[in-house]
């Protein structure tokens, strides 16, 4: 008996003594605590939170190797083996940060996000459709942010001393060739996309991947949507046409169609237009798209656009302006972008696809016919994924093949065809390499042959970004790119090599509590652009260069008035080439020193209604008046413009949409244009170019019927 | 085999059997007891530290239950609560991606449950809050969504019509309408939770106190 009781007081004991104390400390690799972290003895109960300083300490009565995890968000879980066997037990957690796509460093070198997904963007899709003065258009949007310049009568991107030509567009990484729709004589264009189709834009004013080439200054590329959750109808009934949509959702998938109508008489009858015009401008486009998955996360996508615009008018020549000369304009536009993308496994997933544009500008000038055709079908496929959870890679290669041919049947003279064919092939890869969630460097190259040419080169890309702070970061960006002439002159001279440019960038951006500030400086320098050998574009060569440095700061703030959201931009331009027929190196026309925005929105609850203001201004513009001496010694008066517009919604399912640029009236002068020859007295007579209205007003209806009441255009417009 | 080796044999079984069976039960008995202190603790919780302490203690009971659904469904709450509390928008969002991390492994061991539905669509009410002008159309919807598809798999659930509730008022106060539907919906939610019963007494019971302070609003 006497046996039993010592036995069972062992036993009793032992347990006891088994009850073991685990003590601890959690940190990060920098040494810093991290508070609250859950400690857990694996498949038990035992295990305690840390506290607010990091340590902990809980007592098990298990016995033996026991597995003990420390874990937190945002790291890594730390994993150790420990004897667990009576004596207090010390550990020290040191938990590795994990890398996030929420938290980590992104490059922002010139890089403009605009996203429902991602999280840290400084401009959202919504965005382009609430900007008063952009009506809409993701061009006349992006025109408002740091990097741009105001070219008032064209309405494209022109990007830190390029021209309207070196922006290019990519649908879901397809080159778009021609993204604008035409438009009369010194009345800008307008993008042939509608910002609702997208559910994400990027604009890159500089150092952008090696995904994009032929692009010299800016790459816009644009992401479709995949998902069409309702089926619906859309009605727009706009001052200037109108529209119908309509979009059949299923599960994984959605169809959807849209035909519109555009007649500018009603709204030009109304508001004098400064244009002798014949016939003004209407269009009728349709567009259909069509969207589905394919098992867990396999898509295709197809979008197509149909458009023809026509319009003519009487040009009036600077010499004799009683003179009447005929220009008469049909524009045939086709775009059709087919997209898939598969993942292939947990890392690595495939993407590409196909793009084909076709447009003919068929013009009568006088009695003369020019036919302008050119069609370009793009193909790629790129392979992207991580080979570790720091590096992630991406390589791909495509071809772009394109071909220009301008057909002239002359009145007098004979018929006579010029143009070209060219093909770039193209492979590309890229890195990012994550050494933390501060710091990321992006490395890629880019090889590129380019058939016509027969010229073969390697561009490199580097971007670094560096965290200073939690809501702070500096961003470096490197890299060389390319592109082949304007088919102006690309057209007189197959020859031609591609004209190149360097971009170097520095950026600092700070996001904290919807308040963004942005800074960035760079320096851009261009060689081999076109230059005409003698006075004219006869004898065209590479030998052209240029530059074009600054700086622009952005601001932006969503937090402080409550109900308004503001932002501020400001961009430095300091740009001179020499290219085309200048005689030294001169600031190019399209170029002005200073451009500021304003953007303001106020959203008025009582009123069930967004109001937005957008002030503009751009410093003037160079330009050569031929009775000068001095070469392009002319300069414009400031640009400004004051623009309004007013979303209301009576009824969730209707908005109202009135918008009215230039409030002030001001009498904008982008320019002037001279006589090419002099009059009797010698003297070359000239004219400023201007819009040919000072106003553009707009006014829209737009209902949305579907099931489910409380769905409008909203996000769309 | 003689009657009293039989006899001490079958005690012996029963014995045996009643450890087992006990010790079956003592384990259940454990983690419901370790489960009711959390979850009071849970609904007490105050500050973000507080939840996350509890949140903690679910996960633990998580990883050694691995076939219980409730604590991940706690997980799930004790993250949105965080998010609510929460004003950094990217903390926000990364607490509700640990939410619906931990609903989808709840709905993995408990399939089409009406509680798991209202607790999603919840994360992307809250969601909505982060940027409402982006997230709204998009978010809203897919709250609305689960919402309907909780009280589709229980009519009776309070918490699903109490949320609901909550998503109408707030559409029909920025478009300036009637809140009569908001309200009657309300009304059902409050009546439900005075007869909503659950066989398991780990069942959620949360949502009452919300849906009473918006009965100012409908009076």
């Amino acid at each position: 008996m006497k046996a039993l009781s010592t036995f069972l007081f062992v036993l009793i004991g032992f347990q006891v003594l088994a009850q073991t104390k685990i003590t601890g400390q959690v940190r990060d690799q920098k040494g810093d605590v991290v508070p609250l972290a859950n400690v857990i003895l694996q498949d038990t109960y035992d295990g305690t939170s840390a506290d607010v300083e990091g340590k902990f300490e809980f007592t098990t009565t298990e016995t033996g190797k026991q597995i003990l995890v420390v874990k937190f968000m945002g790291y890594k879980d730390f994993v150790k083996e420990i004897d667990v066997m009576g004596k207090t037990i010390y550990v020290d957690a040191e938990l590795e940060e994990a890398i996030n796509e929420l938290s980590a460093v992104t490059i922002s070198a010139g890089a403009f996000m605009a996203s429902d997904e991602k999280r840290r963007t400084v401009f959202r899709a919504i965005d382009i459709a609430t900007t008063a003065g952009a009506t809409a258009d993701i061009a006349g949007a992006l025109n408002t942010l740091p990097g741009t310049q105001k070219v008032g009568e064209s309405g494209r991107l022109f990007v830190r001393g390029g021209d309207g030509n070196e922006t290019r567009t990519f649908i879901d990484g397809m080159v778009v060739l021609d993204a604008y729709s035409p438009a009369g004589p010194n009345t800008p264009s307008r993008g042939r996309f509608l910002p609702f189709m997208f559910k994400g834009t990027s604009f890159s004013t500089g150092g952008y991947s090696a995904e994009f080439g032929q692009a010299l200054s800016s790459a816009l590329a644009l992401d479709s949507k995949d998902n069409a959750e309702l089926t619906r109808t859309d009605i727009g009934i706009l001052s200037v046409g109108g529209d119908i949509a309509h979009t059949q959702a299923w599960k994984g998938g959605s169809a959807a169609g849209k035909i519109q109508y555009t007649n500018i008489r009603p709204y030009f009858n109304l508001v004098e237009q400064d244009v002798d015009w014949k016939k003004m401008p209407s269009s009728l486009e349709t567009s259909a798209a069509f969207r589905q998955h394919l098992g867990k996360s396999g898509m295709i996508k197809f979008y197509g656009n149909f458009n023809q615009t026509d319009y003519a008018l009487y040009n009036h020549p600077i010499d004799n302006p009683q003179a009447r000369n005929l220009y008469d304009l049909t524009n045939k536009y086709r775009y059709m972008n087919g997209f898939f993308k598969n993942v292939l496994n947990e890392n690595w997933s495939v993407r590409g696809g196909v793009s084909y544009t076709y447009q003919q500008n068929n013009a009568l000038a006088a009695a003369d016919n020019i036919i302008e055709t050119q069609k370009g079908l793009h193909a790629k496929t790129v392979l992207e994924g991580a080979l570790s959870e720091k590096i992630e890679l991406k390589s791909g290669v495509e071809m772009i093949t394109r071909t220009y041919d301008q057909d002239f049947f002359l009145a007098e003279g004979a018929d006579y065809t010029r143009g070209f064919e060219e093909t770039v092939t193209a492979v590309f890869t890229e890195a990012d390499v994550y050494t933390s969630n501060s710091f990321v460097t992006r490395a890629g190259a880019r090889l590129e042959y380019n058939a016509l040419s027969k010229d073969i080169a390697v561009d490199p890309r580097l971007s670094l970004a560096y965290k200073t702070g939690d809501n702070s970061q500096v961003s470096l960006a490197y890299g060389k790119f390319r592109q082949s002439p304007n088919d102006l002159w690309l057209r007189l001279n197959k020859e031609l090599n591609a004209e190149k440019a360097d971009h170097y960038i520095l950026n600092f951006q700070h996001i904290a509590d919807d308040r963004t500030f942005r800074a960035e400086a760079y320096y851009k320098k261009y060689n081999d652009l076109v230059k005409f050998a003698g006075d004219d574009a006869s004898d065209l060569n590479n030998n052209g260069n240029g530059f074009a440095k600054g700086f622009e700061l952005f601001w932006r703030d969503n937090k402080t008035v409550k109900n308004v959201d503001y932002w501020f931009s400001y961009s430095f331009l300091d740009t001179e080439r020499n290219y085309l027929q200048f005689p030294k190196a001169s600031v190019p026309n399209f170029a002005s020193r200073h451009n500021f925005s304003v953007v303001y929105k106020h959203f008025i609850k009582d009123l069930k209604s967004q109001a937005g203001l957008t002030y503009s201004y751009a410093s003037g513009r160079a330009y050569n008046n031929p009775n000068q001496v001095k070469f392009n010694d002319g300069k414009t008066p400031h640009y400004s413009d004051l623009s309004f517009n007013w979303s209301y919604l009576p009824r969730p399912y209707v908005i109202i949409h009135f918008s009215c640029t230039n409030l002030l009236g001001r009498d904008n002068i982008f320019g002037y244009e001279y006589a090419s020859t002099p009059d009797a007295e010698g003297v070359y007579n000239g004219r400023s170019i201007r819009l040919s209205a000072p106003r553009f007003l707009f006014l829209g209806i737009f209902i949305t019927l579907s099931k489910e009441k409380s769905i409008n255009q909203l996000p769309s417009l | 085999m003689n009657s009293y080796t039989m006899k001490n044999y079958s005690k012996l079984l029963l014995i045996i059997i009643f450890f087992n069976v006990s010790a079956a039960f003592a384990n259940d008995e454990k983690y419901i007891a370790a489960m009711q202190k959390n979850i009071d603790a849970l609904y007490k919780a105050q500050d973000p530290a507080a939840i996350q302490n509890v949140v903690n203690a679910l996960d633990r009971i998580a990883a050694a239950e691995k076939t219980k659904w409730e604590p991940q469904y706690y997980i799930g709450y004790g993250y949105v609560m965080m998010a609510f509390r929460e004003s950094d928008k990217v903390k926000k969002d990364s607490y509700l991606d640990l939410s619906l991390a931990a609903i989808n492994k709840g709905k993995e061991l408990l399939p089409n449950d009406s509680e798991f539905a209202a607790l999603e669509g919840f994360v992307h009410m809250i969601r909505v809050t982060v940027d409402p002008p982006t997230r709204g159309p998009q978010f809203g919807r897919l709250s609305m969504e689960m919402f309907e598809k909780s009280l589709a798999l229980n009519p009776e659930n309070p918490r699903a019509l109490a949320l609901k509730a909550q998503m109408q008022y707030g559409t029909a106060k920025f478009f300036g309408q009637s809140t009569t539907e908001a309200c009657t919906t309300l009304n059902a939610s409050l009546t439900k939770f005075e007869t909503f019963k659950s066989e398991n007494v780990l069942a959620p019971t949360w949502g009452k106190i919300m849906a009473d302070g918006m009965k100012e609003d409908c009076k």
